[in-house]
């Protein structure tokens, strides 16, 4: 990984608590039927294994769905994939912060008798139902920055230009996006906006920025750097960017979201001032 | 409103950046330059103050820079104007985006979170600030300022004083309000141009390296460093002028351009 990688929030302490064996743990979830339902909190208890993690004790919850005032529910439903924090699919807000789920290790945040983990759906899309959330804004975010190398045709495109090691190894770490959402769900200028005519309006927000530089920067997805910087000029590209910095602050994957953020500003002045000129 | 907004997305964006600079900012730093010498202008000598106390070298100072924009600056009004027209772009522009955000500072309060928030706070007060400074100070709304003082450029030291006093013979409790909101808004105003530079840089693309920002992130917090102090230097100074003491090196200073003796301006002055 690169060396940019240093500050997170997520970076595990050297030194971590000892977990009690045998404990019991609280869950308390924000939970939803489905869109337009109401939301109502339960609380489980759990006794984790050495090694959970909050999908294992989600899933011992589905297996006796009671809450603690011995009231018989349905299970909580999650997302998830990978289980090894590649995917974003499971990501969630655990203890007001968002994280992968699959990754958020009982014995960090409950070593104790009675700890008390909260968890809830993401808030910046719609809830599917409970801690399940559809991003299908995030990916069209994606189309819209066309975040990817234009190879498709009609005849042979022959062999691409040469990439150095020096530019690969540094876009290496931009690639390793899995369009979790963090970088969505912590940021002040990116809001919940289920309309999808409205999403083209609405802030793009870092991931996107972040896969357009990444494209931009590749000698062969350069080609659509042009169409790219039109969108993020617009109204929620890249000037809709208030710079809280708090998407660079939760990146799991610790993506250096802020200088891709202004390296797209870069781009868009350059470009914009190009095209005045240039008509 | 909203489709020219839309269309003129990116030059609207960048002129509400740039104003912030240039001209506003620029503005900034000159009017805290000429304010704050009501204390460090008592160090720079002038003639026919040699010598008079310190504080009152000050007030000279102060007034012939203020007599000195006033009379003899070009196209005072323009500035004025342009300033103006900027301003009231600035901040509507700048309230029109403030609202597609939602603060979420208690989730994560990250220093840079913080920085975005009072941000907006600071527009928002620091507007209100300008307009109830200016409007008293410079249109001469004398019904919001208490005790009625109007200011003028020839007594700018002693009716800025007694503005801010709120009476013509010491502090009261008005005055004590409103020294209080001088001191928020000043305050609020200089972190809001020292944390937009930073941030602008951004937005145009100059620092894109995690160090640069953070290099130009020391050069911004010693800019706001150093305004923050004319700007406290400005008020405290004018706080602890006596609006009388001011008023008579006032008269002295006409009556020296008037090319009087400063006898003559003393008795010049009872009348
Ligand atoms: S940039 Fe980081 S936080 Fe955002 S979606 Fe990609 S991996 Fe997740
Ligand atoms: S820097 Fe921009 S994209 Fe990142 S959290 Fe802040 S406003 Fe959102
Ligand atoms: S399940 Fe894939 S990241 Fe957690």
């Amino acid at each position: 990984m690169s060396a940019t990688a240093s500050s997170s929030t997520h970076s595990r302490p050297v030194a971590r608590p000892e977990a009690k064996p045998g404990r019991t743990v609280r869950f308390r979830v924000k939970r939803c039927d489905g869109p337009g339902k109401p939301v109502r909190w339960e609380t489980f208890a759990v006794k984790p294994e050495p090694g959970a993690n909050i999908i294992s004790c989600l899933q011992q919850i589905a297996a006796s769905p009671v809450t603690v005032d011995g009231q018989k529910t349905t299970p909580v439903a999650w997302d998830s994939g990978c289980l090894e924090e590649v995917c974003g699919a499971c990501t969630m807000v655990i203890n007001g912060k968002t994280r992968q789920s699959c990754s958020c290790l009982i014995d960090e945040y409950a070593p104790n008798e009675g700890d008390e983990i909260t968890l809830e759906p993401m808030s910046k899309f719609p809830v599917v139902r409970d801690l399940w959330v559809d991003r299908a804004r995030l990916f069209d975010a994606l189309k819209r920055v066309k975040a990817w190398v234009p190879i498709d045709g009609t005849y042979s495109l022959g062999a691409g230009p040469r990439e150095s090691a020096e530019k690969s190894e540094s876009r290496y770490v931009m690639s390793t996006c899995m369009s979790c959402g963090c970088c969505l769900e912590a940021c002040p200028q990116y809001q919940l906006e289920e309309n999808p005519d409205k999403w083209p309006a609405s802030f793009i927000g870092a991931h996107a920025m972040n896969q357009a530089r990444l494209f931009n920067e590749h000698a062969t997805g350069a080609v659509l750097k042009g169409a790219r910087l039109d969108t993020l000029m617009g109204e929620g590209g890249v000037n809709d960017c208030g710079n809280a910095q708090n998407c660079v602050q939760v990146c799991p994957k610790h993506i250096p979201l802020t200088e891709s953020i202004a390296t797209i500003g870069r781009s868009v002045t350059i470009h914009a001032i190009a095209k005045w000129f240039r008509g | 409103m909203p489709s020219f907004i839309e269309k003129n997305h990116f030059l609207l964006r960048r002129l509400h950046s740039l104003t912030g600079i240039v001209p506003i900012g620029v503005f900034l730093i000159a009017h805290l330059l000429t304010n704050s010498s009501i204390i460090w202008g008592g160090g720079a000598l002038r003639e026919g103050f040699d010598g008079a106390p310190f504080k009152d070298r000050g007030v000279a100072y102060f007034q012939e820079e203020v007599a000195w924009i006033n009379t003899q600056v070009p196209h005072l009004l323009l500035i004025e104007v342009t300033l103006w027209v900027s301003l009231a772009f600035h901040a509507i522009l700048g309230v029109y985006y403030a609202r597609s955000g939602s603060a979420n500072t208690d989730r994560y309060p990250y220093q840079g979170n913080w920085r975005y928030r009072v941000q907006r706070l600071s527009g928002y007060l620091g507007f209100l600030f300008i307009f109830y400074h200016v409007a008293t100070l410079r249109w001469g709304w004398t019904f919001l300022i208490p005790g009625g003082t109007e200011w003028s450029f020839r007594y700018s030291a002693s009716t800025l004083a007694a503005a801010l006093h709120g009476s013509t013979t010491g502090l009261t409790t008005v005055g004590v309000v409103v020294s209080l909101f001088y001191f928020a808004g000043v305050s609020l105003l200089v972190f809001h141009f020292a944390n937009g530079l930073w941030t602008a840089a951004i937005t145009w693309g100059l620092t894109i390296s995690k160090a640069a920002q953070r290099r130009w992130g020391y050069v911004c917090a010693g800019l706001g460093a150093a305004l923050m102090l004319m700007a406290w230097m400005s008020l405290f100074g004018a706080l602890a002028v006596k609006h009388d003491d001011a008023r008579r090196i006032e008269s002295q200073l006409h009556h020296k351009a008037a090319g009087l003796a400063p006898k003559a301006a003393e008795i010049a002055d009872t009348n």
